[in-house]
């Protein structure tokens, strides 16, 4: 009998359940998006600030003050300290090596720089045996040397890696480089390619200084040895870059004579910010507790990270970047917060909305209450039932609501992010104890409410 | 006359006999307005806060000297900054840089306004404390290390001033630098110490700007600087311009679909409800419609209603969305959000559309019935 009703009120007044579910399954989706949403947008936000580059720069032990104080860079004292390219890929292999997005190996040299431009009309045919020149090996050659365009001393030439193809120890592989991490940069022509050693890119102030156009040709030349460059592209990075050279590290490494030689590292990760134990362990991670240090080590701070980067890299210091760091867990920390409280409006929104109709749906039942009160029913069965419809109604409802709610945040991830946003599972029952807390806070208040008034005076009306 | 007041006397009656329904019906217009008024306001304002935030990024505009020129003149360079708008300026950091030495060893000094770096370059990490008093520094991390110097110690530079002059001064290690760049190296004072010690004063190597502006603006203020100042070459720092750019548009295209959404579906949670509370009155609306009311006059009354549940509702939701947005950026920013007025009309009016509409259905569809049909029930 109680089924029979319950139906029988579902499908008579199937119209007013309808709106019921309606309502539900709008302020379930509304929950559902925004907690998805929310859960998930440290970790894209975090993905989006990499393009600030660089959070960690990776520099020999030791090594790291000489250039900066002295503008020492060749010579005694200098000349041993390095990475070791190979032990790179192992960055990969950290503890926290899912947060490593991009990493970048440097290695400059101080060159004389001698252009052969390709616009000049004299200069042309000179430019052109030099291009053959390269085209068929790019190996060191003099030939070039008698066709002189415009000299230049002390320009510093950068190695590094393009867009690297490397295969992990562990049998994965992935590509890497400043052509991710350099998002800013503004490059007219093309980056240059990791297996053509001969390709260069040009900083823009170098450039128009020394009126370098894409198609040129360099000739770099350093402590007696020379190599022929092909200026593939001019960037533009706003910075001291712009008066650089970037070629592929290889080439540095043939010229200067540091086979499989380094001089720094700069690694983007994903961090978590920093917080009073990440900075009492980026001062001495010894003076931490064995718990401490462990939550310490297995959370993505960024001084965890340069720590696990000192231990798999031979003789390293990594350094956190504190410009990128620092803001990095400023901006994250608010965006978090920021969404955490438009959560928590839109789903006080979404719980008013829910219990204030269920509200107005029982209230105007009266007439039906009243009857059966007449009729001799009880007041708990008749809660019951009232109560039975509607949580049934809600559980409809509901169930529709999450899913449209998982639509509603995978359209946001895409058009905001360009990417689907994680449903995570832990939405499920809270969404689900929402719309059960608010269903009986919308509802009890007014059964009771109708208990309470006299079957005659309902059934006369008013 | 006897007409509007009848009218009123519909209307008053019919809100105040049903006060729980009449509770119902405001609370629902209220939090629709709520959460619409206090939406917009962070949406408008959150471009605003967020770019102060990405501020800690340090300097996006650097005032160089033009040419071949080694340093800017005092004066010049701050008739460039002068250029750049006030309320957008977050902090100016200028800087002379000299090689001294410390125990005989090469070490660049810089001189520069130590308030404004605190203001410019809000990344540095300090262990110690800012140098308050004049004849205190700050060191670099590497400095420190290489001399071994703590917050306390003492240092002594030497070098040659500015006439050739052999110059020495003493100095309190106030407080060490961490960045994690260059700035670790270095060793800071404010301008006026190391001026004195120099021998000269006017001169500064670069300027750092700290600009809350977008790209657009920046840009304006580049070219204005290049065209009025012509000894300053000004340089944005295209990795913090660029990648702020990118970020903020992120961020505000996230904070926009999230309003678009949330709005949208609370819009139509009002409307529900609104269509719930009118809905029940089916019986009402056939008894009148026996007695005679013509439809018009009918759904003009409801309106009415509508018109007073908007109006109020609107009115309470933007007053209670306005504090709303105010604890979201007081908690988010710790700074207080601007009051749109604009927006009080705009919640009013959109609270007032909505709730109309929402009445317009269901009534259209009771005075469409025959009075017998709906009196009978069913």
């Amino acid at each position: 009998m109680f089924w029979r009703m319950i139906s029988g009120a579902l499908f008579r007044q199937k119209g007013k359940m309808l709106m019921i579910a309606f309502t539900v399954a709008l302020g379930a989706s509304l929950a559902t998006a925004m907690l998805d949403v929310m859960l998930d947008v440290g970790d894209k936000v975090n993905q989006e600030l990499k393009t600030y580059g660089a959070n960690i720069n990776v520099m020999p032990k030791g090594a790291s003050l000489l250039d900066d104080l002295y503008g020492v860079e060749e010579g005694a004292g200098v000349s041993n300290q390095y990475l070791k390219e190979e032990e790179l890929g192992r960055i990969k292999t950290i503890f926290w090596a899912f947060n490593i997005v991009d990493f970048a190996p440097y290695l400059d040299a101080n060159v004389d720089v001698q252009l052969h431009s390709n616009a000049g009309s004299v200069t042309a045919a000179s430019g052109t045996s030099t291009e053959t020149s390269v085209s068929s090996g790019g190996s060191t050659s003099s030939g070039g040397s008698a066709n002189v365009a415009s000299g230049t001393a002390g320009v510093e030439l950068v190695g590094t890696w393009f867009s690297h193809h490397l295969e992990l120890p562990t049998g994965e592989s992935l590509d890497t480089g400043i052509k991710n991490m350099k998002s800013w940069w503004d490059v007219s022509g093309e980056w240059p390619r990791d297996d053509q050693p001969t390709s260069a890119l040009v900083g823009s102030i170098l450039a128009s200084q020394k009126g370098i156009d894409v198609g040129d040709t360099l000739t770099a030349s350093t402590q007696g040895r020379q190599q022929d460059f092909t200026v593939v592209g001019i960037f533009n990075a706003g910075g001291e870059e712009d008066e650089q050279v970037y070629v592929p590290l290889l080439a540095v490494q043939q010229l200067t004579g540091r086979a499989g030689l380094v001089s720094s590292v700069e690694v983007s990760a994903l961090t978590t910010p920093d917080n009073e134990l990440s900075r009492r362990a980026a001062q001495n991670p010894k003076s931490l507790s064995i718990k401490e240090w462990e939550t310490w080590y297995c959370t993505a701070y960024v001084s965890a990270i340069s720590y696990q980067i000192e231990e798999v890299i031979t003789d390293s210091v990594a350094k956190p970047i504190r410009q990128v760091a620092e803001s990095e867990g400023a901006i994250l920390e608010k965006t978090q917060l920021l969404m955490l409280l438009i959560t928590v409006l839109s789903l006080v929104g979404a719980a008013l909305g829910i219990s204030n109709l269920i509200t107005a749906s029982v209230m105007e039942r009266s007439r039906e209450i009243g009857l059966l009160k007449a009729l001799g029913a009880h007041n708990l069965p008749i809660s019951w039932l009232v109560l039975a419809e509607i949580l049934i109604t809600a559980v409809v409802g509901g169930v529709a609501g999450y899913f449209a709610g998982i639509g509603f945040a995978q359209i946001i991830g895409h058009s905001v992010f360009g990417s689907a946003i994680d449903v995570k599972p832990m939405v499920i029952p809270l969404v689900a104890v929402l719309i059960f807390v608010v269903t009986l806070a919308g509802s009890i208040p007014s059964i009771r409410l109708l208990l309470r008034l006299r079957p005659a005076e309902v059934l006369h009306g008013r | 006359m006897k007409r509007q007041t009848m009218y009123l006397r519909m209307i008053t009656s019919s809100l105040v006999r049903r006060r729980s329904r009449l509770l119902v019906a405001l609370l629902a217009v209220a939090i629709g307005a709520t959460i619409l008024s206090g939406l917009v306001t962070i949406y408008y304002d959150v471009p605003r806060q967020l770019g102060q935030e990405f501020r800690s990024y340090g300097a996006n505009l650097i005032l160089v000297p033009a040419g071949d020129e080694p340093s800017i003149d005092r004066d010049t360079a701050q008739r460039a900054v002068d250029l750049i708008p006030k309320d957008e300026v977050v902090g100016i950091a200028p800087y002379r840089y000299e090689t001294l030495k410390i125990n005989e060893q090469p070490t660049v000094v810089a001189g520069t306004d130590l308030e404004g770096v605190q203001k410019a370059s809000p990344y540095w990490f300090i262990t110690g404390e800012w140098p308050t008093s004049s004849k205190s520094v700050l060191i670099g991390q590497e400095v420190a290390d290489l001399i071994r110097l703590t917050p306390g110690s003492s240092l002594t530079l030497n070098g040659t001033g500015a006439e050739g002059q052999a110059v020495s001064a003493n100095f309190t290690v106030s407080g060490i630098v961490q960045t994690g760049g260059t700035e670790e190296a270095f060793v800071f004072m404010a301008l006026a110490d190391l001026e004195a010690m120099m021998g000269d004063s006017g001169k500064l190597n670069v300027v750092e700007c700290s600009i809350s502006a977008d790209q657009d603006d920046l840009d304006k203020i580049v070219k204005n600087i290049s065209n009025n100042v012509e000894e300053v070459s000004p340089r944005l720092v295209k990795r913090v311009t660029e990648s702020e750019g990118t970020v903020l548009t992120k961020l505000q295209a996230l904070v926009y679909l999230v309003t678009v959404v949330v709005l949208l579906l609370t819009m139509i949670c009002v409307a529900t409800t609104m269509m719930a509370v009118v809905a029940e009155r089916r019986k009402e609306i056939g008894l009148k419609k026996a007695l005679g009311a013509s439809n018009k006059s009918i759904v003009i009354e409801f309106l009415g209603e509508g018109l007073f549940f908007g109006a109020l509702g609107g009115l309470l939701g933007s007053g209670l969305g306005f504090l709303f947005a105010q604890v979201v950026s007081m908690n988010v920013f710790t700074r207080a959000i601007s009051f749109q007025p604009l927006l009080i009309p705009v919640t009013v009016v959109v609270s007032i559309a909505i709730t109309g509409l929402a009445c317009l259905l269901p009534v259209r569809s009771a005075t469409d019935v025959d009075p017998a049909i709906v009196l009978r029930g069913e």
